[in-house]
């Protein structure tokens, strides 16, 4: 048991237990009685209609119970407009209509006794298309870029006038390329539905939300709808909103009267659970020779669907990060036949951030200026996209720390001079900011007493997706009742807890432990009222409830954000640098060592934040290293199909990395001090990364991955010696 | 709003029979399991019991049932599958893997799908000594074959060294790769005390045993088990305390005020 | 999966006997290749004959002064036994480069000789591939090639062999021996085994319907002192190669007496570098000498619209492995 008291200490994960025997359930390892597999069948063309079906062979199988196709389905609510912004709570139709709209798209599901019926009768379900010309490459199809709804363009002062100005101008062009999430848990739930009431074992990250998905697509009260997801094997935004195989599952679960499972595979976890998008990004910026910043246009071109929108903010970091008095940031989309993009990792600014770090490089370079002392020149502690003061800024503590510890002074200036046998050596750096959003957050407490010892049970529908949210919990429980951890128990993730904004937006930590604090503060209030002692009176839990007679006590609380934080711009802020040794011959590169300082709030547990950071980099080191989905151009489906194809780092990918945290009190933030890391870990890694590769080589690669294919090709930047 | 109750209620966070009935249901075959799920911590075996205590859990069919059950299958095989030290007769589809065999048909859901074609690692067990995918493994090849799986390798009340070390050195975060990452790792250790070599080996010709792997050796090794989530620094950790017996210490560490202050004074 | 009924037959004789009577059976081996193609229905056989169980899982010296590795032994057997780390460094290395360690536990010999391209059309059933479907075209030649051949393709078929083992044993040199229906044995030598694609593309191999692979045998040690196997590849493990070199140099008194060079993820077959090989013999093992058995190597190369790169990759490679495979020991 643990006896720690309260956050701030490096204790083990307190559900670690059941992670390593084991004995952790996620959402289709539950045992559910006379359930049925399902297995989902997707389109193979990009666009046009489905002109027959024939299920007959199909049907005829051993152990096949049911087969959806459009023509069989229940009527669900569909959009009511024509690119509906796809949010965490959007309506998710499925099989409503023959129409295709990516290659990929779900056209039917098969519902067996077994796992390898379904998938075996799936794939002798017959359909028959009427093929129309797909838009694939948004790059092909310019003429039909439009400006979003979601989120208008910005602009401040005179981008033109400020680049006229300039002593050193930089423009250039930036590619991010389509990448999967790919949790390491598929996408799976199991559904029933009983007397009009659904509930649903599913893999989200938010559970509320998916509750409203289900309950608005389904057109049923939410109070019906039950969603459960104790354990979760990651999400990185893909598990946000419950997708269409949720819909599906639930579909099977009426129509047959039993409960089924339906797994997505790993290769419809490419064409049926969103993805990010590729983004090119054009950037340009102006600067005076003592390096101070004149003007800095981030200028993106992405896609969409061609049935809902959604659009990566790669502009919020350039908005903020940097003073420059002439800033403009745009956003066009082209709609075409692959499925919505949605939020993965750090939307906006993991990509976007790849563009200005690197931008940021080139123009040091460019003015023979040390990439940190033009970051630091060009800092500022009040948001210049809003006149807002920042509630706290440290992000020339972690780039001055970052590179006292990392021996920048072992940088060599000039490109391509450090060289170790075969290998070029180089280093970089990166700066990074990222948004800590805070949002209305209930919860409940349940405190016992028996044998003279305090039992706290905390209930909220906050997820733990790898984030560490039972242990953070545990501990602000511990915290705020004065027990030990070990006698707080945390429940999580159903829809019959106090809503929380669930895991996402990097605001998991900060409302999760808020709104467990007030649950707890509450209590305490509560139970010295009672006994009618004043506020400041200190007392034990256990003397409250003895006071009390009390053997048991539940309280609620509700946290929400602070005048004082709608006030300010809050951000958490970091450096990141590596230390990158390339091949000279093989195009092929290894991140040798990485060192990482964040100034993000009141670390709750050094332990699991440190794993948040480092998870946030190997992601990071991933969009360098190989991760990209490659659009067939002729069929337009991903010819990046499995995991032998998408490569994620691999544990040799990665190398020694080393966290710095910076003490940080910010009660504007919100009451405890907490902001999100989950995010920051990833935000500009990549390009730190490019960045050494620059230095190691005097090649600029502005296009990721940086493959070695493109590695091999690429020559070095005019200038380098 | 708060609800004052002066009932006792307390009684329900025992460990109550209903959930000790799940354990048991969960695949946990034999008391050692049992005895072994309740040294879990409170905490730990609360939050785990909770989405169990359901109707439908708790009706389910009985292990026996699970075991013979067949649901109108085609080319049906009867193997004797030898898993954990224990022994459980099964009629599967002959299509059926090891890997789903374990996790539908003995509900040990410990072993993990996360791609089902080679390639992530997930599903890896240890068949014979050898570390192996599951899910490529066809569960009628498993005849007569030890198998064992995350399941197996904690004996009664105490965790294998392997899973104390991903434990304290937090070597997982969602957890879904773990018991993967685990087994491969015993297994492991256990190539290593054989003087395997691999790609990164310096010198193949010098064949030796019981050797010490750097950490080089051991990334390599463990490529095998993909972290999305990216805890591959504090694998490595693990493996290496394990292996050498010497405490790795936290890659972690706060800036102290004298650097803050400097860091400071220099802008 | 397709329904199958699996076989367990209790000797080699009795597999080939099983496989004769079923046109549409195949035999089983670590099933790392086979199970996954079938989980994609890229193969659909009728019924499955386990061989990894069989009985030709040694790896002995074989009397000739050689080795034979039993087909049936593991990767990982065969690439960590003793003699043959001291022997044939060179297909250890290039057989430990391959996969995961889970997989090599698994893949055995004969299995890796036989396992398919990484095509990713010929993995999606829904596209065009000669190879998975004589006659629907190939889908790579007109789409996405950046990973296929540069030597040995044609229209019909551009794909690449994706074995690491095999780059090795090409260099190496080996045998194959088969045992057909009938307990009539045949042996084939290594360069023939795999094919180009001609207009057969959907055939990798020399292999007759259900011939049994029983053993590859090894010639006497060479290229233990001077080895190297260079894979490059997207991630530094678990990966395919994009080009891969398998480089032995025999020394005898500062020259290159006898060379062995071969490449990987170049063409449907493991890809010998003979012209280079013959030019290295007898050379001094200089800088210029292995630039210019590179750019030999690579005369012959073809590209296709998206892998230009491997020209100028290739000619790295090898030199690279040639260097590193001198300075071994050197
Ligand atoms: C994710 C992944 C990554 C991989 N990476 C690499 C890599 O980097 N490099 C590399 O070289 N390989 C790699 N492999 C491939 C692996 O090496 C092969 O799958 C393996 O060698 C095949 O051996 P097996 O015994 O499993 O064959 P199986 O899958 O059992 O069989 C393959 C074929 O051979 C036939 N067969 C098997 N044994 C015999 C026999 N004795 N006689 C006749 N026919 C037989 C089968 O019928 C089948 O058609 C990878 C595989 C996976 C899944
Ligand atoms: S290259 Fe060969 S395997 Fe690939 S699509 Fe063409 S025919 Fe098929
Ligand atoms: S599930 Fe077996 S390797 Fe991924
Ligand atoms: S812990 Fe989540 S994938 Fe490894």
């Amino acid at each position: 048991m643990d006896t720690s008291i309260g956050t701030g200490n490096p204790i083990d994960r307190v559900e670690g237990h059941l992670k390593v025997t084991g004995m952790a359930k996620y959402s289709s390892e539950f045992p559910v009685d006379k359930m049925l597999y399902a297995q989902a069948i997707n389109s193979t063309i990009a666009k046009g209609e489905i002109s027959s079906i024939d299920i007959s062979e199909a049907k005829k199988q051993k152990g096949v119970v049911e087969i959806i196709t459009y023509k069989n389905a229940e009527k669900l609510k569909t959009p009511d407009k024509k690119l509906p912004p796809l949010s965490t709570t959007s309506i998710q139709p499925v099989l409503q209509s023959p129409q295709v709209h990516y290659y990929g798209e779900y056209v039917g599901l098969v519902v067996a006794e077994t796992f390898e019926q379904a998938q075996y009768a799936a794939r002798l379900v017959k359909i028959k298309y009427k093929k129309e010309t797909p838009k694939i490459d948004f790059k092909n199809h310019r003429a039909d870029a439009y400006k979003p709804e979601e989120e208008s363009d910005y602009s401040r002062g005179d981008v033109e006038a400020g680049l006229a100005e300039a002593d050193q101008k930089l423009e250039a062009t930036y590619n991010t390329p389509i990448e999967h999430h790919h949790p390491m848990e598929l996408h799976a739930v199991i559904a029933s539905w009983e007397n009009g009431k659904v509930k649903a074992y599913a893999s989200q990250q938010m559970i509320n939300d998916a509750a409203v998905t289900i309950s608005n697509t389904f057109q049923i009260p939410k109070e019906d709808v039950r969603v459960i997801a104790p354990f979760v094997g990651g999400g990185f935004g893909s598990k946000l909103h419950a997708k269409q195989h949720v819909i599906l599952a639930i579909m099977a679960a009426k129509k047959t009267g039993r409960p089924v499972q339906l797994t997505v595979t790993r290769h419809q976890m490419f064409t049926n659970t969103n993805l990010r998008q590729h983004n090119e990004q054009k950037v340009s910026i102006g600067a005076a020779k003592d390096g101070s910043l004149t003007a800095l246009a981030h200028e993106i071109v992405s896609h969409t669907s061609t049935y809902e929108e959604y659009q990566e903010p790669c502009g919020t970091v350039s908005k903020m990060l940097y003073k420059v008095p002439n800033n403009k940031v745009t956003h066009r989309l082209v709609p075409v036949n692959l499925q919505t993009p949605f939020a993965m990792r750090a939307p906006g600014e993991a990509t976007g951030s790849f563009a200005l770090e690197s931008a940021m490089d080139e123009m040091a370079w460019k003015l023979k200026m040390d990439p940190i002392e033009f970051r630091i020149k060009n800092d500022t502690q009040t948001d210049p996209s809003n006149d807002k003061p920042f509630s706290s800024r440290l992000l020339v503590e972690c780039l001055r720390i970052g590179a006292d510890k990392f021996g920048w002074d072992k940088r060599k200036m000039e490109p391509a001079k450090n060289t170790n046998g075969n290998w070029l050596v180089g280093y970089g750096v990166s700066g990074a900011s990222r948004a800590a959003p805070y949002q209305e957050t209930s919860s409940k407490v349940i405190l016992t007493l028996k044998d003279g010892t305090v039992l706290a049970t905390i209930q909220m529908d906050a997820t733990d997706i790898g984030t560490g949210s039972y242990t953070i919990i545990a501990q602000t429980a511990s915290e705020y009742l004065d027990i030990p951890v070990g006698q707080v128990v945390v429940q999580l993730a159903d829809s019959l807890f106090p809503v929380t904004p669930g895991s996402g937006g990097s605001w998991g930590a900060a409302s999760y432990c808020n709104g467990a604090r007030m649950a707890c503060q509450n209590a305490i209030k509560e139970l010295k009222q009672k006994l009618n002692v004043g506020d400041e009176k200190k007392m034990s839990v256990k003397e409250l409830m003895t006071g009390n007679k009390l053997t048991t006590y539940e309280a609620q609380g509700t946290a929400k954000p602070s005048e004082a934080f709608k006030e300010h711009s809050v951000y958490s802020f970091g450096a990141n640098f590596a230390e990158v040794w390339v091949d000279k011959d093989t195009g092929m590169f290894r991140i040798k060592r990485m060192l990482n300082v964040g100034a993000c709030g009141k670390i709750l547990n050094p332990k699991t934040a440190f794993g948040q950071i480092i998870g946030g980099l190997t992601m990071g080191a991933g969009m360098v290293i190989a991760e990209q989905t490659r659009v067939e151009p002729n069929f337009g489906n991903f010819i990046t199909r499995s995991f032998a194809d998408y490569h994620v780092p691999v544990n040799l990918d990665m190398a020694n990395v080393e966290v710095v945290f910076l003490p940080e009190e910010d009660k504007i933030a919100n009451e405890m001090g907490v902001k999100g890391i989950g995010e920051l870990g990833i935000t500009s890694v990549a390009a730190s990364i490019a960045n050494a590769i620059f230095n190691a080589t005097g090649k600029r690669m502005r296009d990721l991955p940086i493959t070695p294919e493109k590695l091999i090709m690429a020559g070095v930047e005019p200038g380098v010696a | 709003m708060t609800k004052y109750n002066q009932e006792d209620q307390s009684e329900e966070r025992q460990l109550t029979e209903d959930e000790s009935k799940i354990l048991d249901q969960l695949g946990l075959f034999g008391d050692s399991r049992r005895r072994f799920m309740t040294k879990i911590s409170a905490a730990g075996l609360s939050l785990f019991a909770a989405p169990f205590l359901t109707s439908e859990a708790l009706g389910k069919s009985s292990k026996e049932e699970l075991l013979t059950t067949t649901e109108a299958m085609l080319n049906e095989i009867k193997v004797r599958l030898r898993v954990n030290n224990s022994t459980k007769p099964l009629i599967i589809d002959s299509r059926t893997t090891l890997l789903d065999a374990l996790r539908q048909r003995l509900q040990l859901t410990g072993t993990k799908k996360g791609c089902d074609h080679g390639q992530c690692g997930a599903c890896t067990v240890i068949i014979d000594g050898k570390r192996k995918l599951s899910c490529l493994t066809l569960a009628a090849s498993c005849k007569d074959k030890e198998i064992t799986t995350i399941e197996g390798l904690a004996t009664d009340d105490e965790l294998h060294a392997m899973q104390a070390a991903f434990l304290k050195h937090d070597g997982f975060q969602c957890g879904y790769c773990t018991p993967g990452q685990i087994c491969s790792s015993v297994a492991l250790l256990q190539e290593a005390r054989n003087g395997e070599a691999s790609y990164v080996t310096e010198d193949f010709k010098n064949v030796r045993q019981n050797i010490e792997l750097s950490e080089e050796e051991i990334r390599e090794r463990m490529s095998g088990n993909i972290c999305r989530c990216g805890a591959y620094n504090n694998i490595v950790q693990a493996i290496q305390e394990v292996q050498s017996g010497k405490e790795e210490k936290p890659k972690w560490e706060f800036a102290t005020a004298e650097q803050m202050q400097k860091a400071k004074a220099k802008s | 999966m397709r329904p199958f009924v699996y076989t367990q037959p209790q000797n080699p004789q009795a597999a080939v006997s099983a496989a004769a009577a079923n046109k549409q059976a195949r035999y089983l081996g670590g099933g790392t290749n086979l199970i996954d193609l079938m989980k994609e229905d890229v193969e659909r056989p009728t019924e499955l004959i386990e061989v990894a169980d069989l009985s030709f899982n040694d790896i002995k010296s074989n009397g000739a002064g050689g080795y034979t590795l039993g087909a049936m032994a593991s990767n990982a057997d065969t690439a960590n036994h003793p003699d043959i780390r001291k022997n044939y460094p060179l297909l250890s290395m290039a057989m430990l480069s391959a996969a995961t360690a889970q997989i090599r536990n698994m893949a055995t010999n004969g299995g890796n000789l036989l396992q398919r391209t990484r095509c990713p059309y010929f993995f999606e059933t829904s596209m065009p591939c000669n190879k998975r479907e004589p006659g629907t075209g190939c889908g790579a030649r007109k789409g996405m090639n950046a990973q296929h051949a540069i030597f040995g393709w044609n229209d019909q078929c551009v794909a690449v062999n994706p074995s690491d083992m095999c780059v090795a044993l090409a260099a190496i040199g080996a045998t194959v021996q088969v045992q057909q229906a009938g307990g009539k044995t045949r042996t084939i030598d290594f360069a023939d085994f795999h094919r180009l694609p001609g207009d057969q593309p959907e055939k990798d191999n020399t292999l007759q319907p259900n011939e049994l692979i029983t053993a590859i045998e090894l010639p006497k040690p060479i290229f233990a002192d001077h080895y190297y196997y260079l894979k490059i590849r997207e991630r530094s493990s678990y990966a395919f190669a994009l080009i891969s070199v398998a480089a032995g140099l025999q020394m005898e008194g500062g020259s290159i007496a006898k060379a062995g060079l071969a490449m990987g993820g170049v063409a449907h077959k493991p890809w010998k570098l003979t012209e280079a090989e013959a030019f290295l013999s007898g050379k001094k093992p200089t800088q210029e000498n292995f630039e210019q058995a590179a750019e030999l190597a690579m005369r012959p190369a073809r590209t296709l619209p998206d892998n230009e790169y491997k020209i100028e990759m290739g000619k790295k490679a090898i030199i690279r492995a040639l260097t590193q495979a001198y300075e071994k020991n050197a």
